[in-house]
């Protein structure tokens, strides 16, 4: 290994001796790449927020009873919650009935759950981004594998656009930007959701 | 050879294959034009600064490489060297190796079509499932990708369904969401049966050590989430200066190629796992390919390594829309293609030396680069590279211009030329053994000869009248 | 991404470069080019020797048979005085192809020199003389068609406005006006297919306007898609944006 990264150290050197000069680093303002609608202060983020994430076909929620009342329109009565928020979201679930909702993640039986509730890092207004990390997250494959993802969303963890996002990235190994329920276009260009990830993606305000 | 290649396959290409491509790039090219212009008052500009930042990585990666791989070491990631296919695919099966490890999910990445990764991993007893949809489908027909973003831009449903019901899929179904649910289901088992998963990366950070990795399906994220390793074939060229860096390009990256703000996916990592978390990968490597990048470096064409590999040049090229993918016959088509593919050949640069002739030179392709690389200008050089060489590739069906220099060159001959030229008018063209002239005349009709009329009607007018203004 | 800045105007003295496609098919072009200027005040210098742009080997790679062309064009237009070009095309060459092909040569200034005197036809009427509308009349639906070479310099703009500013003019867009016409240069014979196919689909979108006329600042783009149109035994008529300004002229009787 070490010989092959000195030939191509040995290489790269070469290409780049015989020019005269080299092209600088130019310095850029933040301002340049953020959306119209994300400029100034945002006097509600999670509003640009919400509707940024519909945008993406993703659904914004406010109370727990909603997200309740979704789960059960559509019969996903088996899940997993980050103990760290079971508490808090326990009587909503309770009061409906009907729920099996486990605290520990069991990676053997992937597909007995219909839905994987977790704490996310934060989110991004001018994009509908919910920001997950290791650190938050406490299985990775809770946020992934279940139809359905609901990420917990603190209104003051909402950075307004992406230059905030990133200068705010940390020490977490693994910060994932998730915008909308999973999908793909492959077959013809036609718009698919919930491929190996959640169909459906929630970002319920804490 | 009489013929351009890329012109006989395009004349070959079955019309709904056409239909198909055509129509999947337009979607795109749509996509981006919206999104790009709706969302900044001035494109031009990020894209230009853009270009200005990734062009700096190019004329300084002796610095940067040495630093991103002190960041990656610093992070906890294994970093390996490879300068060719052979190198890299050893480094791959090597880890493997290591680990006792038979099986691989795979997200997408083009670094290993170059290397051919899966098929020697396949000869090496080792099992490699692609997980990108596209990629998958390609895999079990044994087929190309023929997009740099979206793989099957030129296969329709049914040919999937097909595909679907020969490899025990699942009984013919040519519904698109049922193609999809059956590939979740398959590869879910594919990705929790692994131990090791491989991508590729998008960018990698030279401040702080992070790979991006920038996906709509969720693939890479469930192989790192199900296996225990990572490895990353990481191209020498993918390097940002600076964190803050992706704010600019990952605005660039999906508007470009999909339309999309963002996809769906962001991956920023820096290492394995946080010891607390259960699942993921434990150990991280990151291996840095060479394949040919150096040559293109030290070449007058080196601006074309700022690609980020967005896909958009693909979706506006109309020699793309009309040939397709596969005509380019190398791992990278398109615009892009015809630029890096004849480079990145080495020594076979001859035998795709055409790729570079099948262009009008009408630079959409430039318009629409998020790094604002000049694909016109490099396709003149290496059209003047493939002369040099002497390629036939590039020389078919293309006219000599040794003649017409000597006669354009000498106002005498010129002259006669302009009289002489009657003779087209004159001369019936099947007697004509001009084969540039038969090759117009297979579907358009040539004006009428005016040779001489302009300067002689210059010469002998009555003076011009007093200018009007 | 094509380097177009024009040294500033001296006079009205200026160079014609009628271009080699003029010179052997479209004389009118050339005239009209004549008569209107010569309308704007310019006194028009023909330099007898010109022959080529050089731009036909610089697409197909031969780039020292084309300098040898360049060069004889930079003899052949010596000078201070503008030079200009009823053609994106070739003045695109000029200013920019030539640098290109001309990097590691000694006689790079002189080729630059001349390269950023060279004007096309309606950049120089909008930018260079600051004429921005057009008198006369031309009863037509005007499909223009802005050629590829024009992308990113003020040529197509420009074209555009004078045409539009016409009375009587409507000018008509028309579907994936960002699309290439497939002519190419010797890409139109190389791969005639994919040529022909790009031609066709042009074609398709501007007879879909119904246009009386179409028109744009190349005449190597008319020749293909008109020769393409005739060939399938529906015409098309084309003309340079100088012949619709000469025309209009004339209607009017300012000619």
């Amino acid at each position: 290994m070490s010989s092959d990264r000195d030939s191509i150290l040995a290489r790269v050197n070469a290409a780049l001796k015989p020019l005269p000069k080299r092209a600088p680093l130019p310095a850029w303002d933040d301002e340049l790449v953020v959306l119209r609608q994300a400029r100034g202060d945002i006097a509600d983020p999670w509003a640009l927020f919400a509707e940024r994430l519909r945008a993406v076909n993703g659904t914004p929620l406010t109370a727990v009873a909603d997200l309740v009342a979704l789960l059960k329109k559509s019969n996903w009565s088996h899940g997993y919650c980050d103990p760290a928020l079971w508490e808090r979201l326990r009587p909503d679930f309770a009061a409906a009935g009907g729920f099996t909702v486990e605290t520990v993640f069991d990676r053997t039986r992937v597909d007995d759950y219909h839905f994987g509730i977790t704490r996310s890092v934060g989110a991004i207004a001018e994009t509908g981004t919910i920001i997950l990390g290791d650190t938050t997250t406490a299985n990775r494959l809770s946020a992934l594998a279940p139809w359905v993802h609901v990420a917990l969303v603190e209104p003051a963890r909402i950075f307004t656009d992406l230059t905030q996002a990133v200068a705010a990235f940390g020490q977490d190994p693994n910060i994932i930007w998730c915008t909308g329920p999973s999908k793909t276009a492959d077959v013809e260009g036609i718009l698919i959701e919930g491929v190996h990830g959640p169909g459906v993606q929630v970002a319920l305000r804490a | 050879m009489k013929f351009q290649q890329i012109d006989q396959f395009a004349a070959k290409l079955r019309a709904d294959t056409r239909a198909s491509v055509y129509d999947g790039s337009k979607k795109g090219y749509d996509a981006r034009t919206k999104t790009l212009f709706d969302h900044y008052p001035d494109p031009d500009r990020l894209r230009h600064l853009a270009g200005e930042i990734k062009q700096h990585v190019v004329e300084n990666l002796d610095t940067y490489l040495p630093q991103v791989e002190a960041k990656l070491k610093a992070n906890g990631v294994t970093v390996h060297w490879a300068s060719d296919a052979e190198s890299a695919n050893n480094a791959v099966l090597s880890i493997m190796r290591a680990r006792g490890a038979t099986k691989m999910v795979k997200a997408k990445t083009m670094v290993s079509e170059e290397t051919e990764l899966g098929h020697f991993l396949e000869k090496h007893g080792v099992e490699c499932v692609e997980t990108d949809l596209g990629e998958f489908i390609i895999q079990i027909d044994g087929d190309h990708p023929s997009h740099i973003v979206k793989p099957i831009i030129h296969k329709n449903r049914r040919e999937i369904a097909k595909s679907f019901e020969e490899h025990g899929l699942g009984a013919y179904n040519d519904d698109p969401q049922t193609i999809t649910r059956r590939a979740r289901a398959h590869l879910r088992n594919k990705y929790l049966e692994a131990d090791v998963a491989l991508t590729g990366a998008n960018f990698t950070s030279a401040e702080s050590g992070r790979l991006v990795l920038v996906t709509n399906e969720g693939n890479s994220r469930f192989c790192l989430a199900a296996t225990k390793c990572h490895i990353a074939m990481v191209g020498i060229e993918k390097i940002l200066p600076r964190d803050r860096d992706l704010g600019l390009l990952l605005n660039l990256l999906a508007r470009s190629g999909t339309g999309q703000q963002l996809t769906v996916y962001t991956e920023f990592i820096t290492g394995p796992k946080s010891p607390a978390q259960p699942d993921g990968p434990e150990e991280m490597h990151v291996i840095l390919v060479d394949n040919g990048r150096t040559d293109v470096l030290a070449s007058d064409c080196r601006d074309i390594l700022r690609c980020i590999r967005c896909g958009a040049c693909l979706n506006v090229c109309p020699v793309y829309r009309q040939a397709s993918g596969h005509a380019y016959r190398s791992v990278y088509p398109g615009p892009v293609g015809a630029v890096l593919s004849p480079l990145l050949a080495g020594k076979k640069f001859p035998e795709l030396a055409d790729l570079p002739k099948a262009s009008s030179l009408c630079g959409a392709c430039n318009e629409v680069c998020p790094v604002d690389i000049p694909i016109p200008d490099l396709l003149l050089r290496l059209r003047n590279k493939g002369k040099q060489a002497g390629s036939e590739a590039a020389a078919a069906a293309t006219p000599p211009m040794g003649m017409w220099a000597l006669m354009a060159s000498q106002p005498a001959a010129w002259k006669a030329a302009l009289i002489g030229g009657k003779l087209i008018d004159v001369v019936p063209h099947k007697l004509m053994p001009v084969p540039a002239l038969r090759a117009w005349e297979s579907s358009r009709t040539l004006p009428s000869w005016k040779g001489g009329a302009f300067r002689k009607w210059l010469k002998t007018r009555p003076n011009p009248s007093a200018p009007k203004r | 991404m094509l380097n177009h800045q024009r040294l500033p105007l001296t006079g009205k003295r200026v160079q014609l470069m009628a271009t080699c496609l003029c010179d052997a098919f479209y004389d009118d072009v050339a005239r009209a080019t004549v008569e209107v200027l010569e309308y704007l005040g310019c006194e028009i210098v023909f330099p007898e020797g010109q022959t080529c742009c050089g731009q036909p080997a610089f697409n197909g790679g031969d780039w020292a048979a084309s300098r040898k062309v360049v060069r004889h064009a930079v003899k052949t237009f010596a000078g201070e005085e503008p030079v200009v070009v009823p053609s994106g095309s070739c003045a695109a060459m000029m200013f920019h192809g030539t640098i290109l092909e001309f990097e590691k040569e000694a006689d790079l200034p002189a080729v630059e020199q001349l390269g950023r005197r060279t004007w096309e036809l309606g950049d120089f009427i909008v930018n260079g003389l600051g004429v921005t509308t057009w008198p006369g009349r031309y009863d037509a639906k005007v499909a223009f068609h802005r050629s590829c070479h024009s992308r990113g310099t003020d040529s197509g703009p420009a074209a555009n406005a004078l045409l539009a500013s016409i009375e009587g003019v409507e000018v008509v867009p028309f579907g994936e006006g960002e699309q290439c016409c497939g002519f190419g240069g010797t890409f139109s014979v190389a791969f005639p297919n994919v040529s022909t196919g790009m031609g066709t689909l042009k074609l398709e979108h501007i007879r879909a306007v119904s246009p009386d006329v179409l028109v744009s600042g190349d005449m190597s783009c008319m020749m293909h898609l008109g020769g393409l149109a005739e060939k399938e035994g529906k015409p098309i008529k084309t003309q340079h944006f100088a012949q619709v300004l000469r025309d209009a002229l004339r209607n009017a009787n300012l000619l």
